[in-house]
């Protein structure tokens, strides 16, 4: 921790560090509030992880549920989050949560100009098999953002991400057929829109907080200002050092500082202790150091967790030569739960129900005590040629020649097991059980398809069951696959219901706030859903926001 | 359809240029996201480049096949992407200046060193889109206007990408065209004037 320098450089009310939707929900607040805010942002572009995203927020019983007509109730939406927490949840906090979402969301739309849209059709992950969860609506995206109206921050702003095509709405994804069927897509439309600067999924969102923070309300942002210590005077934290232009930048911060950067998910060493995962990738943008967890460490904050088999978190693969921010892009494998596609472990067999990925992803965290190994680790994507015919691998589509150093190819499952360093037999077993029933769109041993989230997100509507077709046409193709973080960690700062850090000996830190995935996920518990991450972003920011304006 | 057209003024008589372009191994210093080439023959080689596209950089691999050399005023090229669904063709176009009461021997709608409404509009798009406004510019001579033992040397460079996502990489593209062709045109001048500056 830094002590008081001998001179402030910059001296605010309120210090945001970072530019995701939890800082930028802060910063709006506490300047409607009638506080003087500064944004430091470590990154050339201000929008944090959120702007990198899908940008969906998912919020029970929204406003824009009800405009349209759908019926919800709080009282589900609170069984529902009960469901996912699994009991780990902190009751506080999870109440807190719920209680203020909505409040937030409005408050972003009213007074902010965020043009919310209700996601029709888009269900809950658990849908229809537990009580409160819901057919579709809950989740919140935005209008198309027109990039022009940025001004000087258009620059500094990401205008789309790499990890879905841009300019495009949930409900035109899904009339085009959803992205099992990305190669139907309507490409003239897409193409207008990016040279309009059109901002859809989540750098349309962050757009438009930015737009709102830096350009409607003119809080200073600072980029490429990373925040490297808290400075503290007795106990209570009253400004960072940050560096800047090579040097030290001291900002005072009269009422606090709200720290929203995201968590550990390029630091391998801290993905390594808190995750306990090999081999750990991000499909963030790298500036994602952990810096939650060292500066608030350094000053005594609670570190806490929960439990990490329950998590939104993937497994995917690089491409090679492709690259986001100057470093390997790692994408997100949704091939898996496509028709003609199988997931499998070292031994050739089949473990999960492949378009879910709240079930692989736990069942890849078993453990055989007997063998002391993790036996499904690593995964390996299977699939045939009908599913080249088909479906693209990543941004490679049907018919274009797939890069040989990810893919391997054999006219034989038992040539590709080989290939690839599995158990031939267990492969050929597990087609062999796969394939009939896959016929019949069946999948008895995993009723893959039973889940309509996933069913919405990656099926074909095309097929009986959209997400299980068999692999039988030559030759075969295996791609290995590596964990794939989106930001949600197990382990971050431990904060209480006023979104304010408590310290190890249980006190909340004076002027010491966190939001988003820098704060422990204590208000959600054992479980997730997508969405999730953004909507508690928003709220403990706008919670925080008032808590530093005076106002909470 | 995405294109760009560079032209830059080089304080060097025409020959200098030919005898440099007119080797392919020499561009690759300057192409943009250069990773490697292999030239099979003196018509026909094989790029590998980094292209980047603002959120997303990839490896692109293209066949090169010289069209025409003709020296020492122009060579012309025609590509074909081998893991990418694209094609295009380019130019690198030479033209002296002739010494005779201020004449030009150029085609004056192609050598003016006044921008185009198509490089104006792009140069705006990669500002406005990608905030792309730096460029590999040469603050002497990059807009001057000819004189004696000058040559303009002009860049021109067309692909066309295939496949259904066709106007989604077309769009992406646009932006990055234009800095790509600036980039070698002027470091090549850059280069080549240095170096003349070193033996002279």
């Amino acid at each position: 921790m830094a002590g008081k320098p001998t001179s402030w450089d910059l001296e605010t009310d309120v210090v945001a560090v970072g530019s995701g939707l939890g800082a930028i929900s802060a910063a709006i607040v506490a300047r409607d509030l009638g506080r003087d805010v500064v944004v430091l942002e470590k990154a050339p572009k201000l929008g944090g992880v959120c702007g990198y995203g899908g940008g969906e927020v998912f919020v029970p019983n929204n406003h824009k549920m009800r405009e349209l007509g759908i019926e919800d109730s709080d009282e589900a939406g609170r069984k529902y989050f009960e469901f996912l927490s699994a009991g780990f949840a902190d009751p506080e906090l999870m109440d807190t949560l719920l209680s203020n979402c909505k409040d937030a969301i409005e408050y972003m739309e009213q007074k902010a100009g965020v043009r919310w849209l209700a996601v029709e059709g888009l269900p809950d992950y658990y849908f229809p098999k537990v009580e409160g969860a819901h057919s579709g609506g809950r989740y919140l995206s935005v209008e198309l953002f027109d990039g022009s109206t940025l001004g000087a921050m258009q620059d500094k702003t990401w205008p789309m991400t790499p990890h879905i095509p841009p300019g495009v709405l949930h409900r035109e994804m899904y009339a085009w057929g959803g992205l099992a069927r990305v190669t139907e897509w309507d490409y003239e439309l897409i193409g207008k829109r990016i040279s309009e600067d059109q901002r859809s999924f989540g750098p349309g969102m962050m757009a438009y907080f930015i737009k709102a923070a830096m350009i409607d309300r003119e809080i200073p942002a600072y980029l490429e200002t990373p925040v490297r210590e808290l400075v503290t005077e007795d106990g209570s934290v009253i400004g960072v050092r940050a560096e800047r232009e090579g040097r030290d930048f001291f900002v005072r911060a009269r009422r606090g500082v709200v720290l929203a950067i995201g968590g550990y998910d390029h630091n391998k060493e801290l993905a390594l202790q808190y995750e306990a995962m090999l081999d750990w990738n991000s499909a963030c943008p790298p500036y994602l150091d952990g810096d939650n967890i060292v500066m608030g460490g350094e000053i005594g904050a609670a570190i806490a967790a929960v439990p990490p088999t329950n998590l939104a978190m993937f497994y995917g693969y690089n491409i090679p030569g492709e690259e986001a921010e100057g470093k390997p892009l790692f994408r997100a494998s949704w091939e898996c739960g496509v028709p003609h596609a199988i997931r499998v472990n070292r031994k050739g067999e089949r473990f999960c129900d492949e378009a879910t990925y709240k079930d692989y992803q736990a069942r890849l965290r078993s453990w055989d005590g007997q063998t002391q190994q993790m036996p499904n680790i690593p995964p390996t994507l299977i699939f045939d040629q009908n599913y080249r015919d088909r479906y693209p691998l990543g941004s490679y589509m049907p018919g274009q020649e797939l890069p040989k150093e990810l893919v391997e190819t054999a006219d034989t499952p038992r040539a590709l097991a080989e290939k690839l360093g599995i158990d031939a037999d267990g492969l050929e077993r597990t087609l062999a059980r796969f394939n009939p029933p896959a016929k019949n769109g069946e999948d008895p041993d995993f009723g893959r398809g039973s889940f309509a989230w996933s069913v919405r997100l990656v099926g074909d509507m095309s097929y009986k069951n959209p997400c299980v077709g068999p692999l039988d046409k030559p030759p075969y193709y295996g791609v290995r696959l590596v964990p794939v973080s989106v930001g949600i960690n197990s382990h971050g700062l431990k904060t209480d219901v006023n979104g304010q850090v408590v310290h190890q000996r249980g006190h909340a830190i004076p002027g010491f706030y966190a939001v988003g995935n820098s704060a422990a996920l204590r208000d959600l518990g054992g479980g997730y859903q997508s969405g999730s991450s953004n909507m508690r972003a928003i709220t403990w920011g706008y919670i925080a926001g008032r808590q530093l304006a005076g106002k909470g | 359809m995405a294109e760009a057209e560079y032209t830059t003024t080089a304080k060097l008589p025409i020959e200098t240029i030919w005898e440099f372009v007119k080797d392919v191994d020499h561009w690759a210093d300057f192409v943009s996201g250069y990773q490697s080439h292999e030239k099979e023959n003196d018509n026909d080689s094989i790029w590998t480049l980094k292209g980047d596209v603002g959120v997303l950089a990839r490896v692109l691999t293209f066949r090169v096949h010289v069209t025409e050399w003709a020296g020492p005023e122009r060579v012309s090229f025609e590509l074909v992407g081998l893991n990418e669904p694209m094609r295009g063709d380019g130019e690198f176009v030479m033209k002296p200046y002739r010494e005779r009461a201020g004449e030009r021997a150029t085609d004056s709608s192609r050598s003016t060193p006044q921008k185009s409404r198509l490089l104006r509009f792009l140069e705006a798009m990669i500002r406005v889109f990608l905030g792309r406004g730096g460029r590999a510019r040469r603050a002497d001579t990059a807009d001057a206007e000819p004189g004696p033992g000058m040559t303009q040397l002009t860049f021109r460079l067309r692909i066309d990408p295939g496949g259904p996502m066709a106007p989604m990489v077309n769009a992406l593209m646009k932006p990055v065209m234009l800095p790509a062709a600036e980039y070698l045109a002027n470091k090549i001048v850059s280069h080549l004037e240095a170096a003349q500056g070193a033996k002279g």
